[in-house]
Formats: structure tokens, C-alpha cells, sequence
């Protein structure tokens, strides 16, 4: 089986000022389709611009970044945004919906912007959006809506478009302990359904809910195994 | 992403912010409104330009006649031998004496009546009508008959409708009303067009003393031959003369269309001014957009995460620059009808002339072609920065 993700000696340089910060620094790593890994560190550890390049919101420095066997650093800004269309599903931790849009509506963006015709959209969101538990609040606006409401109408948006990865930046960030157990458990769903999920984390109780564990520090990787074996690792 | 889903969201958020888009429109409404009432002002004042004129006889010719100080003249029958000559240019002509002088009826004195010589046809060129008598005839010109036809201010100031028959004096001479004339201006005064007799050239020009009259007018077959007839004069009087400065030949009708293109090219600039006001309007939308893509920063980011190519957002956004122009151009379509119908009221009540402010579809047209078209040219540029946000900056946004 082929890696759907595929880091080679990646790195990404950002210039501040006269000093060069290597956020991600000769990172290699493969992730398999249907896998659930965490990608944990501290801040500055680098896992927000890992999340940005395995989401194809930026391109690597150097090396490359193989997306479902494609490499993505060759790609312009029109391309990498049909990528992360057809194969990213974002799931943020400020759920950014759009707050002038109804979950139908916020559900059905990936789908607009795929070209789906109208009753496409409608089909293929009230399908998603029923999977998540909200047909019944189909037509409110996100502000009528709780904080694991709205991560869950953000959690169907990123399933809409049928992505390859469901790629969540602390989902549970902004929720209580007991919402974020539930967002948790969806996500653990949607693994057990064969998605590729990937989920971005400082916190290592929830990194513990995934299958695999990639631990970052100072943009290396310092532990990549299952939770059990980093346990017993440290 | 089709244009419709476009237009929908820009509807949907100029109907967010109604306030903001409406002052955002106000330049655009402001300058199609100039634009139609300035041009619809443009249009009423030259038809009622050409309807005076027209009133005034555009198929006539006027020739003065001033000489070179020398014996060489032109005579009456040489004038009306050219009418005779060229038939199918010229129809008629009529010298036209003006005589100077009292005008008395019984012991009164009119000091603003005007006294007329003309000839037989004079009536028929000027298109004034009979209310009762007749016209000067051929018979009281070749006679020199003391024979008056009076405008209806005489008739009815002067005679309580019953002129025809009484007797007036002009310099002392005792002249007989043969006819009367109906009303030839709207407002029947003193002094105006109603206030004139017509005597025959022959009597005018012998009580003036004059030997060589020096005024004519010319009836010409129909208005497409002004400058074909005029030619013909010209070289007639020319022959005679041998200076172009001893005559001049007047038409209306050059002098209307002279006047016309006058109009035009200042309407023209007046309709520019207000253009630029349109311009103005651009700008507005241009910074209002401005405004709307940082305040949207987040939005945009989102959009762009979720797959929205630099094409769809830069659509988005210059379809709502456009379309919140086109819409200040429909308002400002409806408003300038209604103000030109206003200002066509407010003409009429102070300065009690019927100038029809005339708001002309093809103005409305271009006006709202221009507005929807300022608005993709000042939407672009905002909706490019929009479409070139960079997503991770745009999605930190706060």
C-alpha cells in the first residue's frame, strides 16, 4: 500500500527579519490511508506548520510533500486549492463557519466551490449533516448554535466533500471537557468508517485517543509510534 | 461557482449592511440623477429652440440688403424676377419695409405698435392666418392704397374685436382696416408679436422716403434646399454688387442648427461634469470594498481553505462592487425621471416658458451601463487583493 502522506526531508524556512527560523527542519514521515494519527508538540514545535503543509495551505521549503502519491510543492495557488477541495477536510479549532450562512450553507462551501449543482449540494450536505447529529437545526445560523454544535456542523463540513484526510487543528480547543470528549468520539467514528484522519494537538491525553503518536520538538520528530510504546518509551 | 450564486451573495451582503451600501451608492446616485436631468434639460431646450424657430419660418430666407455707398442697386422687380427664375428654389418673395412713425387711432397715440410694408404673400410666408377681411393684394401694392391689416392686440385692445372696416393714422395718414389677424403668440401684449400692422411696401417705402428697399424675405420650396436658394441669391446679389459685404442672406435654419450644435457641445460638457461625480461614486465603492475585504479577511481565508480559487473571490467581490453600482444606477434612473418631471414643473412656474425637461431613455442607458461598468473597474482592484490573500494569513486573521 502506497502512504497517502509522505514527508521527504522536508523543511520549511521562514525568513523573520535578518534570523531564519526553521519551523520544520528535515522532517521525513509516511502516514497511511486510513490511519489516525496525532501529530502533538508543544507551541513552536512546528505542528502548525506541518498542519499547513499536510492541509496544502502552504508549500515546503525544501524536500517534498507527496499527497496521495502527487507532489504538492510544484503546485500554484489555484491548484493547491482545488487539492485541498478534493482531498482536505479542515476541521478548525475556532470552527471558523461563516457566520452569515446556515449550517446547510456552510456544509455545502466545499461543494460550491467542487461545482456540484445545486441539488447535489443539498443531497450530499443533509447527508453529512445528519451523520454528525443536526438535521434538525439544518437551517440555523451558526450563532444559534453551542460551541460542540458548531464543531460538529465544522466536523460535516470537512466530511462534505468526501476528502482523503480529515485533517482536525485541536479540535477540542475551545470546547468543555465533555463536548470535547464527544467531538473526540466522532472523530473516532469516522476512523472506525476508514478515514484517514489526522489530528493536530499540544494536549497528550487526546493525542492518546489516536492510533499512532508523531511527537515534535523544534521541528524534528522525537517519537513516532503507537501511545503504548511512547509510555514505555519515556 | 456560477455568476447567479455570485450575485445572490452580493445581494445578500449589500442587504446586511443597508446603510453603509446605500451611502456607498449616493455618489452613483448623485451623478446618473446629473447626468439624466442635465441631458433631459439638453434635449427640451433645443426642441423648444427649434419649435420657436420653426415658429419663426425655417423655410424663409432674409436678405439685407446694405449697399456699397455707390448707385448700384438691386430692385424690387429684379428680386421677384429671381422667384420666377428658379421656381422650384424659391417659392415667393415679400420686402418687408419697417416703417418708423405714429401710429394713431382716433386720438390716441400707440408708441409700441410696429408698421410693416410687405407684399401680397407675406401673410402666407409667416403663416399667419386671417380672423376676418382679407390680406394686402398685388392691386393696393401697384395702387399705393392707404389699406391696414392689424394684429388681434389692435383688434382687441383698440376695437373690441370689431377692427375691420374702422380707419387708424400712421403719420398722419388716414388708413382703412381691410383685415385682421389671428393671434400669433400664446400671450397676446403690448409690443409682442400681436402688436403690428402690414401695409403695402409700396405705401411704407414712399412714406419713409425710402427709393430702394433694402430688406426681403424669401420663401424657399422646402427646408433641404436652404443652401441651394441661398447660393442663388448670392450670386445675384454678387453680379450686382461685386462685394459680399454689401448684402447678407439670414436663414433660420443655419442659424438654428448653429445654435443646436451651441447647445450640444454645452450640454456635453455639463453631462461630463456629472460624469465625473460618477467617478467619484467609483472611488466610494473602491474604498468601501476596501474596507469590506479586510473586515472579511476571515471569511475569505475560510473560503480559500475550503477550496475557493483566486477566481472565485475576485468574482465575488466584483460582482458586489458591481452590483451595489448598478443598483445606485437604477435608484439614481428613478430619481432622475421624477426630478426631470419636477424640474420640467418648476420651469414652467417661474419662468412660464414650456421647456419640457426631457429625461431620454438612451441617457438612462448609458448612465446605468456606466455605473454598473465604474463599479467592475473600482470593485478589481479590492477583489484582487481579496483573491491574493494569502489563506494562513488570512485564516489567523483576527
Amino acid at each position: 500500500m502506497k502512504p497517502l502522506i509522505e514527508f521527504r526531508d522536508l523543511s520549511k524556512i521562514y525568513q523573520m527579519g535578518e534570523t531564519e527560523v526553521r519551523a520544520v527542519d528535515g522532517m521525513s514521515m509516511q502516514i497511511m490511508p486510513g490511519e489516525f494519527v496525532a501529530i502533538v508538540g508543544q507551541s513552536g514545535s512546528g505542528k502548525s506548520t506541518c498542519m499547513n503543509i499536510i492541509g496544502c495551505l502552504d508549500v515546503p521549503t525544501s524536500g517534498n510533500y507527496f499527497l496521495g502519491g502527487q507532489d504538492v510543492g510544484e503546485l500554484d495557488d489555484d491548484e493547491l486549492a482545488e487539492i485541498r477541495n478534493k482531498m482536505v477536510g479542515f476541521i478548525f479549532q475556532q470552527y471558523n463557519l461563516l457566520p452569515k450562512l446556515s449550517v446547510l450553507g456552510n456544509v455545502e462551501l466545499p461543494l460550491l466551490y467542487a461545482g456540484l449543482s445545486k441539488s447535489e449540494r443539498v443531497e450530499q450536505a443533509t447527508k453529512v449533516i445528519t451523520k454528525v447529529g443536526l438535521a434538525d437545526k439544518i437551517n440555523n445560523l451558526p450563532s444559534q448554535l453551542s460551541g460542540g454544535q458548531q464543531q460538529r456542523v465544522s466536523v460535516a463540513r470537512a466530511l462534505a466533500g468526501n476528502p482523503s484526510v480529515i485533517l482536525a487543528d485541536e479540535p477540542t480547543g475551545a470546547l468543555d471537557s465533555k463536548t470535547g470528549k464527544e467531538v473526540l468520539e466522532l472523530l473516532t467514528k469516522l476512523h472506525s468508517e476508514g478515514n484517514t484522519v489526522v489530528l493536530i494537538t499540544h494536549d497528550n491525553d487526546i493525542a492518546g485517543q489516536a492510533q499512532r503518536i508523531i511527537r515534535l520538538e523544534d521541528g524534528h520528530i522525537i517519537f513516532n509510534g503507537t501511545p503504548d510504546q511512547e509510555v514505555t518509551h519515556i | 461557482m456560477n455568476l447567479f450564486k455570485s450575485f445572490q451573495m452580493a445581494i445578500s451582503n449589500i442587504w446586511a449592511r443597508k446603510v453603509r451600501s446605500l451611502l456607498t451608492m449616493l455618489g452613483i446616485i448623485i451623478g446618473v440623477v446629473a447626468v439624466i436631468v442635465i441631458v433631459g434639460l439638453g434635449n427640451g431646450l433645443e426642441k423648444y429652440m427649434v419649435d420657436s424657430f420653426k415658429s419663426m419660418g425655417t423655410d424663409l430666407l432674409t436678405v439685407n440688403v446694405v449697399g456699397r455707398g455707390s448707385a448700384r442697386t438691386v430692385s424690387t422687380e429684379e428680386m421677384y424676377e429671381l422667384v420666377d427664375d428658379y421656381p422650384e428654389y424659391l417659392t415667393s418673395v415679400s420686402p418687408q419695409v419697417p416703417l418708423g412713425g405714429k401710429v394713431k387711432i382716433g386720438n390716441e397715440a400707440l408708441s409700441y405698435t410696429s408698421v410693416t410694408g410687405t407684399g401680397e404673400d407675406f401673410m402666407i410666408m409667416k403663416k399667419f392666418s386671417l380672423e376676418s377681411g382679407r390680406y394686402i393684394r398685388y392691386v393696393d401694392i401697384d395702387r399705393r392704397n392707404n389699406v391696414a391689416v392689424v394684429g388681434a392686440y389692435i383688434n382687441n385692445e383698440w376695437f373690441r374685436g370689431e377692427a375691420l372696416g374702422k380707419t387708424l393714422r400712421i403719420n398722419g395718414q388716414l388708413f382703412e382696416i381691410i383685415g385682421v389677424l389671428n393671434a400669433e403668440t400664446d400671450e397676446i401684449e403690448e409690443g409682442g408679436g400681436d402688436d403690428a400692422i402690414y401695409i403695402p411696401y409700396s405705401v411704407a417705402a414712399k412714406s419713409a422716403g425710402v427709393r430702394n428697399i433694402s430688406s426681403y424675405v424669401f420663401g424657399i420650396a422646402n427646408e433641404d434646399l436652404v443652401k441651394e436658394s441661398k447660393q442663388i441669391i448670392d450670386d445675384k446679389l454678387y453680379d450686382v454688387f461685386g462685394d459680399q459685404d454689401a448684402y447678407r442672406i439670414i436663414s433660420l435654419t443655419e442659424l438654428l442648427s448653429m445654435m443646436s450644435s451651441m447647445v450640444d457641445i454645452m450640454i456635453t460638457i455639463l453631462a461630463a461634469i456629472a460624469g465625473i461625480s460618477l467617478v467619484v461614486g467609483g472611488i466610494g465603492i473602491m474604498n468601501i470594498m476596501l474596507v469590506s475585504v479586510s473586515e472579511r479577511t476571515r471569511e475569505i481565508g475560510i473560503r480559500k481553505a475550503l477550496g475557493a480559487k483566486r477566481h472565485h473571490i475576485l468574482q465575488q467581490f466584483v460582482i458586489e462592487a458591481a452590483t451595489t453600482s448598478a443598483i445606485g444606477g437604477l435608484i439614481g434612473i428613478g430619481l432622475g425621471y421624477a426630478l426631470s418631471d419636477l424640474a420640467s414643473k418648476i420651469i414652467v412656474v417661474a419662468l412660464e416658458e414650456e421647456i419640457v425637461v426631457a429625461a431620454s431613455t438612451s441617457a438612462a442607458l448609458g448612465a446605468f451601463a456606466i455605473s454598473a461598468f465604474i463599479g467592475i473597474l473600482f470593485g478589481y482592484l479590492p477583489a484582487r487583493k481579496a483573491a491574493r490573500l494569502n489563506p494562513i494569513d488570512a485564516l489567523r486573521y483576527e
